[in-house]
C-alpha cells in the first residue's frame, strides 16, 4: 500500500465530526420547526382567539383548497405574475448575455454593473420603483408630463391589470441580471472550436446561434428557468413594498396572503396549512418541470 | 494588371462591406448594452439624486433631475430622527456575524463532502428541496419557538436562522472550491505530522482564501437583504435596514421622501461594493444563487 | 464634652432621618423627581412620534424623563402589539392604541385608579369632551387610558370653487339648484362630477372633483368613507342576533355610489391614506373633502396651504329622509395612550401619561399643524390661541363640536380590527372593479360570519348587544326602509 493512502485512511468518525455542526443546526432550526409547523397545521391554533387549541385533522387543508377564495385568488395572481416574468427574464437575459459575450474590453465591469439589481434586496428595489411610480412626484409621471406623453398625473396602480404589470416590471428589472449571468456562464462554456467548425461549414451569425449556441444552452436555460420558477413562487418582499397586495387583492401572492393570515389575523395553524399547500404546489410544479425536461431530452436524443 | 487592380477593388469593397457590417454590429451591441445599463441602473441614479435634493426640488415641476443644491440633510435626518445609524449598525452586525458563522460551520461540512463524499449525491437533492421551501413555511414555527426562548428582538435569534438557512449554499460553493484543490498538499502536511484539522486550517484555508472571501461576501449580501424573518423577529433595538424602509411606506412616500430615498441608497450600498469587488466571480457565485437567502 | 456629645447626637439623628427620607432635604415638588429615567413608547406613525417630541423638552425639564419612541407602521401595528401582549410581555411602557380596539387591548392595560391616589394624579376628567369620555377610556368598568387624538370627520370645502359667479351660473344651469356646500350625498356627487376635470379656480389647470382616502389598510380608510353614507341610509353593523347587516340595500347603495363616482376623484385615490387628499385640498386641487379634523390645521397653515382664509368647515353630508337631513359622520379610532400592565416602570409612565394629557401640553399637540392629532378636551375648543390660530379657526372648532352628537363609532367589539379590515378590503375590491359591489358585500358578509364563529358567537353577541344599545341611545339604529326613501 502506498504511504499516502495509509496516512489518509480516515477514521470512521471524521466526516461526521466535520459535518455535525451544520447537520445539528439544520436539524434544530429547519427540520424540527417544519415538523412542528405540520403538527400545528392539524390543530386550530388561533392567537386572536386565545392560547388554547385542539386537533382538527385536515380541516385547515380542506378550507385552504375549497373554501378560501382569497387564497385561490392569490394562487392565480402568483401564476399571472410568474409566466410573463419567466418569459421576459429568459429572453431579455439571453439577449443581454449574447451582447455581453461579444464585448471584449471591459466585460467584467459592465457585467458587474448589470448584475447589481439582482444583488440588491427586492425590498430596496421595490421601494425605489414605488417612489418612481409615485403619483405626483414620481420619476415616471414627471418624465411623462415633461415629455408631453401625459397631461395629468397617472396612478400606475389604479387598476388590477396595471398593478400586476408594475409588479412584473419590477420583478423583471430585479432578476433578469440573474438569468443573464447564468446564461453568460453557459455561453462561456461552449468551446470556441464549435463555432470555428461551424464557420467552416458556412454557419455564422444567426444560423450559428440557432444551430450551435441554442442547443448547447438548453440545459443551462432549463436550470435557470427552474431556479427562477421556484424563487418566483416565494414572491413576497417586492409585493409588500410595491403594492401591499393591492389594489384590493389584485397583487396578493401566495406567500403574501399566508403572511397576512399568520401575522395579521394570527391564525397560526391555518397559515401553517397554507404554507404546506404552497410547498406541495411547488413540489408538483418542479416535478412537472423536470418531467417535461426529461421528455425533451429523450426526444432530442 | 487591370484585372489585378479590379480584383483588389472588389476585395477592398468586400472588406469594407464586411467591416461595415461588423461596425454596425458593434454599434448595435453597444447601443443595446447602453440601453440595458440605463434600464437596470436608472432607478439607482434617480434614488441617489432624490436623496440629495436638499430643498424643494423634489416637489418642483418641471421636474428637476439633478439637484440644484445637493445636500446630505436627508442622510442626517435619517441618522438622527429615524435612528438610521442604529439600524445600519444592526444590519452590519447581524450580517457580519451570520457570514462568519455560516463559513465556520460550512467549511468543515464542505470538506467532508469534497474529501470523503459524505452523503453521496444527497447534497444536490437536499439543496434543491431547501430552495423550494418558502420562508413563510418556516417563519411561523420559528416565531413561536423564538418567543418561548426569548430570542425575538435579539441579534442571536436572527444570526442563528440566517446562518442555518445559508449553510446549504455555502456548502455547495465551498465544495466546488475544495474539489479543485489538490489533495497532495494536504497529504504532504499530514505526513509531516499535522492532524487533519490542523492541515485544513493552516494549509488549505490560506490557499482557498479567495474562494472563502467570495462565499463570505455573498453570505453577507444574502443576509443583509433578507426581509421576512427580519420584520417578524426584530424589535426596536434590532431592526435592520430592510425593516426601516417599511416605515416610510405609511403616509405615502411623499411625506418622507428624503429619508426614504436615503435609506434605499444605504440599503443597496453593500450590493454595489460587492459587485465591484467580485466582478470576476459574479458569474459563478451569483448564477448558483449565492445571494438569495 | 457633654455639649459636644449632644451636638454629635443631634447631627447623627438628623443625618439618619434625612437618609431614611423622613425629613425632606428639598421642598416638596422637587424639580425632576424622575431624573434620568427613560420610558419606551410605541406608536403607529412618524407623525405621532413627532407629536411626542413637542412635549419632550417640558417633560425633561419638569419630570426629568425621556421617552424612547418606537414606530410600528399602522399596517402592522395592531398585529405586532397584540401579538406581544397576548403572550404576556411588552417591551413598551406607554402604549398608543386605537380605542376602537379596546376590547382586544383593554385587559393588557393598567387601570389608572391604581395610581391616582398614590401619586396624586390629576387627569382633568371633566375637561374631556363627552364623546371621547364614552369611547376612549374604559375597560371592564375601569378607566385604563387617556385620549390623545380625537378623530372625527368633518367636511371641508374650497370657498373659491363655491363663490365664483361663473361656477355658480354653470352649476345652476346644469343641475337646477344653487351651488352651495353639499348637505346631501346626492349634492356631493353632483358637485364632484361638476368640478372634475377643469379649472374651477379660474385657471386652466385640470383639477379634480373631490377628495377621499380609499386605501384598505390598518383599520381601513375606504371603509370609513363608505360608512358615512351607509349609516345615513339607515345602516348598522349587526342586528340583535349578530347577523351582519353589511350586505343590506343601505350598504349596497352606499357602495354603488362611491364606485360610480370613482372617475371624479384624483389618480392614486386607492392608495391614499390620510394625508394625500388633505394635501390636495390645501393646494387647491380638490374643492371638497370630508376627513379628519386635523385637516383644518393644515388648511390654516400658511407654510403650505394655499387656501388660508378661503376654506369652509361644516358637518359631513347626509341623506334626506322625510324632509330631514340625517348625517352620520364617522368617528374613526382616534388614538389613546395607556400604560402597559407588564411594564416595569408603571409609576414613571403614569406620571408621563398625566403630563402629556395636561390641558396645556395636549393643546400644544393638537394645535400643531404637523401633527395629525385632533382636539379632544373641552378647553381645546375654547382656547383663545386655538380659536385665533388661523382665519376660520373658530368656525372650524365649532363645526367639530356640532359634529359630536352625530358621530358613528367603529364596532367596538373583540376582533374590531379584523372585522373592519376585511370589510375595507372588500370595499376596495369593488372600487378596483375586481368584484361587483354586490359580490364584494356578500363576501364581506361571509368573512364577518367566519370571524364571529371563530371568536365564539355567543361571546360576540353579548359584546355587541352592549354596543348596539349604546348606539341606539344616541339615535343610531338599523332602518330597513331608509335605503329606498333617502333622497
Amino acid at each position: 500500500m502506498r504511504l499516502g493512502a495509509l496516512v489518509l485512511k480516515r477514521k470512521r468518525w471524521e466526516p461526521f465530526a466535520f459535518a455535525s455542526p451544520s447537520l445539528a443546526l439544520i436539524a434544530l432550526v429547519i427540520l424540527f420547526p417544519l415538523v412542528y409547523a405540520f403538527y400545528l397545521s392539524l390543530q386550530n391554533f388561533d392567537l386572536s382567539v386565545g392560547p388554547d387549541y385542539e386537533f382538527v385533522g385536515a380541516k385547515n387543508y380542506v378550507e385552504a383548497l375549497f373554501k378560501d377564495p382569497r387564497f385561490l385568488d392569490s394562487v392565480w395572481n402568483t401564476a399571472v405574475i410568474i409566466v410573463p416574468s419567466l418569459a421576459v427574464e429568459l429572453l431579455l437575459g439571453l439577449g443581454i448575455a449574447l451582447l455581453l459575450s461579444r464585448v471584449i474590453h471591459g466585460r467584467p465591469i459592465i457585467t458587474a454593473l448589470l448584475a447589481i439589481p439582482a444583488m440588491v434586496s427586492p425590498v430596496m428595489g421595490a421601494m425605489a420603483w414605488r417612489m418612481m411610480f409615485g403619483v405626483k412626484f414620481g420619476a415616471i409621471n414627471n418624465l411623462g408630463l415633461q415629455l408631453g406623453l401625459l397631461d395629468v398625473y397617472f396612478d400606475w396602480f389604479s387598476s388590477p391589470a396595471l398593478a400586476i404589470t408594475a409588479v412584473v416590471l419590477v420583478e423583471i428589472w430585479h432578476n433578469t441580471p440573474f438569468m443573464m449571468l447564468v446564461l453568460l456562464a453557459g455561453l462561456q462554456s461552449i468551446p470556441q472550436e464549435l463555432y470555428d467548425a461551424g464557420k467552416a461549414d458556412g454557419a455564422e451569425g444567426w444560423r450559428s446561434f440557432w444551430y450551435i449556441t441554442l442547443p448547447l444552452l438548453r440545459f443551462t436555460m432549463a436550470v435557470g428557468v427552474m431556479i427562477r420558477l421556484i424563487d418566483l413562487t416565494k414572491l413576497f418582499g417586492l409585493v409588500f413594498i410595491l403594492t401591499f397586495g393591492g389594489p384590493g387583492g389584485a397583487t396578493e401572492t401566495v406567500a403574501f396572503n399566508t403572511y397576512l393570515v399568520g401575522f395579521k389575523d394570527f391564525r397560526m395553524s391555518y397559515a401553517s396549512a397554507l404554507s404546506y399547500v404552497i410547498v406541495g404546489g411547488v413540489m408538483v410544479l418542479t416535478l412537472i418541470f423536470l418531467w417535461i425536461q426529461r421528455l425533451r431530452e429523450a426526444r432530442a436524443a | 494588371m487591370a484585372i489585378a487592380i479590379e480584383q483588389t477593388a472588389v476585395v477592398a469593397r468586400r472588406v469594407r462591406g464586411y467591416r461595415l457590417r461588423r461596425g454596425v454590429g458593434h454599434a448595435l451591441t453597444y447601443v443595446g448594452l447602453a440601453a440595458a445599463l440605463a434600464f437596470f441602473l436608472g432607478p439607482f441614479f434617480w434614488i441617489l439624486t432624490t436623496s440629495l435634493k436638499g430643498n424643494e426640488d423634489f416637489f418642483a415641476f418641471p421636474p428637476v433631475w439633478i439637484p440644484t443644491e445637493p445636500s446630505l440633510s436627508h442622510y442626517t435626518a435619517l441618522f438622527t430622527r429615524s435612528s438610521g445609524a442604529r439600524y445600519f449598525m444592526n444590519s452590519l452586525i447581524i450580517s457580519s456575524l451570520s457570514m462568519v458563522a455560516a463559513l465556520s460551520v460550512s467549511l468543515p461540512t464542505a470538506y467532508a463532502i469534497a474529501r470523503w463524499r459524505f452523503g453521496g449525491g444527497f447534497l444536490s437533492a437536499f439543496l434543491l428541496m431547501l430552495r423550494m421551501l418558502p420562508a413563510i413555511a418556516l417563519i411561523i414555527p420559528i416565531y413561536i419557538m423564538y418567543k418561548m426562548f426569548g430570542l425575538t428582538n435579539s441579534y442571536l435569534g436572527l444570526v442563528i436562522i440566517y446562518t442555518v438557512v445559508y449553510i446549504p449554499f455555502a456548502v455547495w460553493l465551498l465544495v466546488g472550491f475544495l474539489r479543485d484543490f489538490p489533495i497532495e498538499i494536504e497529504e504532504a502536511a499530514m505526513i509531516d505530522g499535522c492532524s487533519r484539522v490542523r492541515a485544513l486550517v493552516q494549509v488549505v484555508v490560506p490557499i482557498i482564501a479567495p474562494g472563502l472571501a467570495v462565499v463570505a461576501l455573498f453570505a453577507f449580501i444574502a443576509t443583509w437583504n433578507e426581509f421576512l424573518f427580519a420584520i417578524v423577529l426584530t424589535g426596536i433595538e434590532t431592526k435592520t435596514m430592510m425593516v426601516l424602509v417599511t416605515s416610510f411606506t405609511t403616509g405615502g412616500t411623499d411625506a418622507f421622501y428624503g429619508e426614504a430615498s436615503a435609506s434605499v441608497v444605504l440599503g443597496v450600498l453593500p450590493a454595489f461594493a460587492v459587485a465591484f469587488m467580485l466582478q470576476r466571480y459574479l458569474v459563478k457565485g451569483l448564477a448558483l444563487g449565492g445571494t438569495k437567502g | 464634652m457633654k455639649r459636644f456629645a449632644l451636638v454629635a447626637l443631634v447631627t447623627a439623628s438628623l443625618v439618619a432621618l434625612v437618609a431614611s427620607g423622613v425629613v425632606p432635604v428639598r421642598p416638596a415638588g422637587a424639580a425632576r423627581p424622575y431624573e434620568g429615567q427613560t420610558i419606551r413608547a410605541v406608536v403607529n406613525a412618524e407623525y405621532v412620534k413627532y407629536s411626542l417630541s413637542l412635549v419632550e423638552k417640558d417633560l425633561l425639564d419638569k419630570l426629568g424623563v425621556k421617552i424612547e419612541t418606537e414606530v410600528i407602521p399602522a399596517d402592522a401595528f395592531v398585529a405586532k402589539t397584540l401579538l406581544e401582549f397576548n403572550s404576556g410581555t411588552s417591551p413598551w411602557d406607554l402604549v398608543m392604541f386605537g380605542p376602537s380596539n379596546m376590547p382586544d387591548y383593554g385587559r393588557h392595560f393598567e387601570p389608572l385608579e391604581n395610581w391616582t391616589d398614590k401619586l396624586r394624579l390629576e387627569f382633568y376628567m371633566d375637561d374631556i369632551a363627552d364623546v371621547y369620555k364614552k369611547l376612549m377610556l374604559r375597560w371592564a368598568g375601569k378607566i385604563v387610558s387617556m385620549p390623545y387624538d380625537g378623530d372625527v370627520h368633518i367636511m371641508f370645502w374650497n370657498k373659491v370653487a363655491f363663490e365664483r359667479p361663473d361656477n355658480k351660473k354653470k352649476f345652476k344651469a346644469k343641475h337646477g339648484y344653487d351651488l352651495a356646500p353639499p348637505k346631501t350625498w346626492k349634492q356631493w356627487d353632483d358637485q364632484a362630477e361638476f368640478f372634475h376635470g377643469w379649472g374651477w379656480d379660474g385657471t386652466d389647470r385640470k383639477l379634480f372633483g373631490a377628495g377621499a382616502s380609499y386605501k384598505p389598510s390598518g383599520s381601513g380608510y375606504s371603509y370609513h368613507w363608505w360608512r358615512a353614507r351607509f349609516f345615513s341610509y339607515g345602516g348598522q353593523y349587526f342586528d340583535a342576533n349578530m347577523k351582519p347587516l353589511i350586505n343590506t340595500p343601505a350598504a349596497l347603495r352606499a357602495l354603488e355610489e362611491i364606485v360610480r363616482t370613482m372617475p371624479y376623484y384624483p389618480p392614486g385615490v386607492m392608495l391614499f391614506e390620510s394625508e394625500e387628499p388633505k394635501t390636495m385640498l390645501i393646494k387647491g386641487e380638490v374643492p371638497l373633502l370630508y376627513s379628519w379634523t386635523s385637516t383644518g390645521k393644515r388648511v390654516g397653515n400658511p407654510a403650505e396651504s394655499l387656501i388660508v382664509g378661503k376654506a369652509g368647515f361644516g358637518v359631513v353630508p347626509g341623506a334626506e329622509i322625510d324632509g330631514k337631513i340625517v348625517s352620520r359622520p364617522s368617528m374613526t379610532p382616534g388614538r389613546a395612550m395607556a400604560v402597559s400592565k407588564y411594564s416595569k416602570k408603571k409609576e414613571v409612565t403614569m406620571k408621563v401619561l398625566e403630563f402629556i394629557s395636561l390641558p396645556d401640553q395636549s393643546l400644544k399637540i393638537v394645535m400643531d399643524p404637523k401633527t395629525i392629532m385632533d382636539p379632544w378636551r373641552v378647553s381645546h375648543f375654547k382656547a383663545p390661541a386655538f380659536r385665533k390660530l388661523f382665519p376660520g379657526a373658530d368656525e372650524y372648532l365649532d363645526a367639530i363640536q356640532k359634529t359630536f352628537p352625530l358621530v358613528v363609532p367603529d364596532p367596538v367589539i373583540p376582533g374590531a380590527d379584523e372585522y373592519q379590515r376585511k370589510l375595507s378590503f372588500e370595499i376596495t375590491e369593488a372600487l378596483a372593479k375586481r368584484k361587483t359591489p354586490k359580490d364584494a358585500l356578500e363576501t364581506a358578509f361571509g368573512e364577518w360570519e367566519k370571524i364571529t364563529e371563530r371568536r365564539g358567537r355567543d361571546k360576540q353577541k353579548a359584546a355587541w348587544g352592549e354596543k348596539m344599545a349604546e348606539m341606539k341611545a344616541i339615535g343610531i339604529e338599523y332602518r330597513a326602509d331608509w335605503a329606498q326613501k333617502a333622497k
